[in-house]
């Protein structure tokens, strides 16, 4: 497929949910917790929600983490309730792990890597985004 | 009909929290229907009826005022975010929460994007 048929194709398939970026590291805000409270609450009234993880975000996913060792209540440990809310599409961006030199280890299940094209497009299929 | 719904996460003394305003303000101006402003993260700090900014600098809170009551635009807090930034929620009519907002939950932000065709955030 060309990258114009692939777009197409994308336009075509829009689905109607919510996309969130998390774009910052997990300890040194609480925008990383402030998005994980709009999941839960989108995922609460059954309404589709992808996360995305980029940047700095990407350290939300990365395993073997402990905010408590800081004095942060360990808000990553929830991520393991997606399934129970129904939070299923989650994606990393690939360049982003690469550029700060980190392995596709995560705490949760079901992490999709995408390259920045497959990122973008994955991003184009949803209605709204918010970025956090 | 287009409706739109925007969410400021700015604090009412962030330059930023002007372009949220313009933009607003030229969508009301352009006959469109915005469905509410949902105010999250440092953005709840509108509500607080005790800040006071310079009087020789930009009034956000007015100017929101303003359009609450112009155009009957919905302002919506949320109410984790602006308890945790020291405004307390639990008594009607107290001293702390300016009138023109409304103290909603995350749940608000829930409806006004299932309703909006478009969602705007700050």
């Amino acid at each position: 497929m060309t990258s114009i048929e692939l777009a197409t194709s994308v336009v075509l398939s829009k689905e109607c949910g919510l996309a969130i970026i998390n774009s910052k590291a997990p300890f040194s805000s609480t925008y990383g917790k402030d998005a994980l409270d709009v999941a839960l609450i989108f995922g609460s009234f059954e309404q589709k929600v992808s996360l995305f993880f980029q940047g700095d975000g990407v350290y939300q996913l990365i395993a073997n983490q402990d905010g408590r060792l800081v004095s942060i209540k360990d808000y990553l440990k929830t991520f393991s309730a997606f399934e129970f809310y129904d939070i299923e599409d989650i994606y990393v961006c690939q360049q982003s792990l690469v550029n700060r030199q980190l392995d596709e280890a995560f705490h949760i299940n079901d992490v999709q890597v995408l390259t920045s094209i497959e990122f973008g497009l994955a991003l184009n299929r949803h209605q709204h985004i918010l970025r956090f | 009909m287009k409706t739109l719904a925007v969410v400021v996460t700015t604090p009412p003394y962030s330059h930023l929290t002007i372009t949220a305003l313009t933009y607003v303000e030229a969508a009301l101006v352009a006959g469109i229907n915005v469905i509410g402003v949902f105010f999250y993260q440092d953005g709840a700090m509108h509500a607080n009826k005790n800040i006071s900014i310079a009087s020789d600098e930009y009034q956000a809170i007015e100017h929101w005022q303003r359009l609450h009551q112009q155009y009957q635009l919905p302002l919506h807090i949320c109410i984790t975010a602006a308890e945790k930034r020291g405004i307390a929620c639990d008594v009607i009519d107290n001293n702390q929460i300016n009138k023109a907002f409304t103290v909603s939950g995350l749940g608000e932000l829930v409806e006004l994007t299932t309703k909006a065709s478009r969602l705007v955030q700050f």
